[in-house]
C-alpha cells in the first residue's frame, strides 16, 4: 500500500502571516522550533478542526494524532459527554465575581479519587501549579534550595529554567540542585550536603525528558526517596502534570506505590478545557493557604464542569487499563514495523505515554527524524523527541493503519540509505 | 559583567586568531606581509591565554603558547591585554625588539584591516566581496568565540555541561564551516566542518547569518522559516544557541 504525501501550502501561507504579527510565528512546543519539527516542510503547522484521535490540518490533511495536544486529549477531541457537561454549565455561569460552587464538587471528586489528595488548589496551567508546590514547600519548610532531577521540565517559570537562559538571571536559579534520576545515593548525599536547607524535591514519577530514552523508576527507588524526606523534612512533589491520569486514577505517586506531599496536574484533568490543580497533604493546607497566588480565570466553572465530567468518565473506562493496552499493541507494531526492514526502534516509558528512538550507530537522531518526518507526512503525528500520548478514541483500525505508515516510513529509509 | 578573563581569550583566540582567515581571504592582506623570513608574535597574558602567530609567505598561523617566538608581547593582566584590542594599552615587547619595525608596518595595518571587517562601516557592506569576507571573518571569529565562552564563562561552563560529547556542524550553505567539538563539558572549535557531526546548525545564506550575527533576526524565531536547518541532537543545537547568545554580550 501506498500512502497520500502530504501538502502544506496553506499552512505555510498562514505561518507566513503569522511571523509577521507574532513571536516565532508559533512560539512554544506547538510551533516549529521547540517542536522539532525537521524539517520544517514535512510537518502541518496550523489545525483547522479536531475530532475523536484525528486532527486536521488548515489543507484537509488528516493526521492520527500522537501528541493529543500534548497531552490534554485523554478521551476524544470534542469527547461529548465532556462538552455536554462545559456547555451545559457555560449556559448557567462561567467567569463569574462569586465562584461557582462546581469548584467544591470537582475538589471533593479529587480528594476522593487522587490518593494523596486531601485539598485541591486550582489554576489553568501545569507550570501554575509547579510554582505553588515550590512556593508552598518553601513557606511550609522556612527553607530555600530545591532539589531537580537532571533533564527535568517542570514548566517555564524562571526557577525552573536554567543559568544562562535568555531572561533568567543568576539569583532566579541560585539555589536549585540537580541530581541523576534513579540515583538515590545522589539524593543521599545533596541532602546530607545541604542539611536543614532543602525544602522540596521535585521530579516526574518516572524520567519522560526530551531527547533521551525515557526511564521508569527502579525497585524501590521512590520508596526510599519517600523514607528520606519524611527524614528530613522535606516535601515530596510530584509533577504529574504529563503523566497524570493516564497511568492511575489515583495519581501516579499511588501507581509507583508511595505518596506525594504535594501533586501537580494538568493536561488530560478536562480533556482539554484549561484547568490545572495542585492537590496536597493536609499538613500543607494551612501554608498554601497563606501563599498569595491567584488568577483571573482560575475559578471559572465551566473547565470545572469539564473536569468532573472528564474524571467521571475515566474511572467508568478505568481508562488507564485501556490506555497501556493499546499503547502496548501499538508500539509492538511499531517495533515489529521497524525490525521487517532491518531498523531497530527502541520504545521506551509507560505505552500510555511512549517514547520513541530509531538506534543508529552515530547516535545522532537524524535517522528518528527521517522517519518521523515520513510518518508524519503520510497523516501520522508523530513528534521527533518528545514522549507521546494515546487516547480513549483511538481504534485498533488506527493503530493498524499507523503500523502500515511506519513501514511504509521505514522502506523509504531503507530506500535512502543502502549504506545501513 | 563581562568577565576580563574570558574575554581576553576571546580576544586572543576567536578575534586575533581570525587572522588567520583574513589573510587566506583577503589578497590585501597578504600583500601587506612583505618580509622575507616567517616572524613569529608571542602574545602572554599572566592569568589568561596565550598564543602565537606565525607570518610566513604572506599566510598567518596560531598556536597555543609562546614557546620559541621571535617578539614576545607580555601583558601583566586580561585586562591589559583586552585594552591592545580597543586601543588603550600601547604594547612593550619583552624580546625582538629587531622586529620593531614588522610590528609598526606591518601587523598593525594587518589588524587595522582586520577591525575593518569585523566592524564594518554600511557603506562597505554594500560590496559584495567585502560582505562576503567580512560575515565570513565574522563566522569564524563566533564559532571561536563559542568555545571560549564554554570553556571560561561562568553561565557558559554551566551550558556547556549540558552538552552531551560530539561534533556540531555550525555552517553556511555553500560558504565556511565549523565543528565544535564537545568533550566532558568542554569544547573546542575548528575551522571545517565535521566528518560525522552529531547535530547541525546550517544556515541558508550568508545573508541570513549576518542577520543572525547583527542580532536582526534571532535563531529560534527563524527555524519556523526553514531558512536554518537543524537536524540531529537538537539538545546540542538548544544549548549552542543560548552560548551564541552570550557572544553578543561579549563582542557586542
Amino acid at each position: 500500500m501506498s500512502f497520500k504525501i502530504n501538502k502544506y501550502d496553506k499552512s505555510r501561507k498562514a505561518f507566513e502571516r503569522a511571523e509577521k504579527v507574532i513571536p516565532s510565528g508559533v512560539y512554544g512546543h506547538l510551533g516549529p522550533a521547540e517542536g522539532c519539527f525537521i524539517p520544517v516542510e514535512a510537518f502541518p503547522i496550523f489545525a483547522e478542526k479536531a475530532e475523536g484521535t484525528y486532527f486536521w490540518d488548515v489543507d484537509g490533511n488528516r493526521f492520527i494524532d500522537y501528541m493529543c495536544a500534548y497531552g490534554p486529549n485523554i478521551l476524544g477531541y470534542g469527547d461529548k459527554d465532556v462538552n455536554a457537561a462545559a456547555f451545559e454549565q457555560s449556559k448557567i455561569a462561567d467567569c463569574t465575581t462569586s465562584p461557582s460552587f462546581k469548584m467544591v464538587e470537582l475538589a471533593e471528586l479529587l480528594v476522593d479519587t487522587v490518593k494523596s489528595a486531601d485539598w485541591a488548589f486550582f489554576a489553568k496551567n501545569g507550570g501554575d501549579t509547579t510554582t505553588l508546590a515550590i512556593m508552598t514547600a518553601r513557606a511550609a519548610t522556612r527553607r530555600k534550595k530545591i532539589v531537580f532531577v537532571s533533564g527535568f521540565y517542570h514548566g517555564v517559570a524562571p526557577w525552573t529554567q536554567k543559568l544562562g537562559y535568555p531572561g533568567v538571571m543568576e539569583e532566579e536559579v541560585a539555589n536549585n540542585l540537580y541530581i541523576p534520576w534513579n540515583d538515590f545515593e545522589a539524593f543521599e548525599k545533596i541532602v546530607d550536603e545541604n542539611e536543614g536547607e532543602i525544602a522540596a524535591f521535585i521530579a516526574t514519577p518516572y524520567m519522560h525528558g526530551n531527547f533521551q530514552d525515557n526511564e521508569l523508576p527502579a525497585d524501590g527507588y521512590w520508596q526510599k526517596v519517600r523514607k528520606l524526606c519524611t527524614q528530613k523534612g522535606i516535601v515530596l512533589i510530584v509533577d504529574d502534570v504529563r503523566c497524570g491520569w493516564r497511568l492511575d486514577l489515583a495519581g501516579s505517586d499511588h501507581y509507583y506505590g508511595f505518596e506525594a506531599d504535594l501533586i501537580c496536574f494538568c493536561k488530560a484533568l478536562a480533556n482539554g478545557w484549561n484547568l490545572s490543580a495542585l492537590c496536597g497533604k493536609d499538613w500543607l493546607k494551612s501554608a498554601v493557604s497563606g501563599v498569595t497566588y491567584t488568577g483571573s480565570y482560575w475559578l471559572s466553572a465551566v473547565p470545572f464542569a469539564a473536569a468532573i465530567a472528564c474524571i467521571n468518565k475515566m474511572k467508568k473506562l478505568n481508562l488507564p487499563e485501556v490506555l497501556r493496552k493499546k499503547g502496548l499493541m501499538l508500539t509492538d507494531g511499531l517495533r515489529i514495523a521497524a525490525a521487517n526492514n532491518g531498523f531497530n526502534l527502541v520504545v521506551s516509558g509507560e505505552p500510555a505515554l511512549f517514547y520513541l528512538r530509531t538506534a543508529d550507530k552515530d547516535n545522532n537522531l537524524m535517522l528518528h527524524q527521517e522517519w518521523v518526518a515520513e510518518c508524519v507526512k503520510r497523516g501520522v503525528f508523530f513528534t521527533n523527541h518528545h514522549n507521546h500520548f494515546m487516547n480513549a478514541a483511538m481504534t485498533d483500525e488506527d493503530i493498524k493503519f499507523t503500523i502500515e505508515v511506519a513501514e511504509e516510513a521505514y522502506r523509504v529509509l531503507r530506500k535512502n540509505h543502502p549504506e545501513l | 559583567m563581562v568577565d576580563q578573563r574570558t574575554l581576553a581569550y576571546i580576544n586572543l583566540y576567536a578575534v586575533l586568531g581570525t587572522l588567520e582567515n583574513l589573510c587566506e581571504l583577503d589578497p590585501a592582506a597578504g600583500a601587506l606581509l612583505t618580509n622575507k623570513k616567517p616572524i613569529s608574535i608571542g602574545f602572554e597574558i599572566k592569568g589568561g591565554p596565550s598564543a602565537t602567530l606565525t607570518f610566513k609567505n604572506g599566510r598567518c598561523r596560531m598556536e597555543q603558547g609562546v614557546g620559541d617566538c621571535d617578539v614576545k608581547l607580555p601583558f601583566s593582566s586580561c585586562e591589559k591585554f583586552n585594552g591592545l584590542l580597543d586601543g588603550t594599552v600601547t604594547p612593550v615587547p619583552s624580546k625582538g625588539f629587531a622586529h620593531i619595525k614588522f610590528l609598526l608596518k606591518e601587523f598593525t595595518p594587518l589588524t587595522d584591516l582586520l577591525a575593518k571587517y569585523m566592524r564594518p562601516n554600511p557603506e562597505d557592506l554594500k560590496d559584495e566581496e567585502f560582505f562576503r569576507i567580512s560575515t565570513t571573518l565574522m563566522f569564524y571569529t563566533i564559532a571561536v568565540a563559542i568555545a571560549q565562552i564554554a570553556n571560561n564563562d561562568k553561565v557558559g561552563k554551566f551550558t556547556a555541561n549540558l552538552i552531551v560529547d560530539g561534533d556540531i556542524e555550525m555552517s553556511i550553505a555553500n560558504g565556511p564551516a565549523a565543528t565544535l567539538r564537545a568533550k566532558n563539558g568542554r569544547i573546542v572549535a575548528l575551522k571545517r566542518a565535521p566528518e560525522n557531526p552529531r547535530a547541525i546548525m546550517r544556515f541558508e545564506s550568508i545573508q541570513l547569518a549576518r542577520d543572525l550575527f547583527d542580532g536582526k533576526i534571532n535563531a529560534v524565531a527563524t527555524i519556523g522559516t526553514g531558512k536554518i536547518t537543524m537536524k540531529g541532537m537538537i539538545s546540542m543545537l538548544d544549548n549552542l544557541n543560548r552560548l551564541l547568545d552570550r557572544v553578543a554580550f561579549y563582542l557586542a
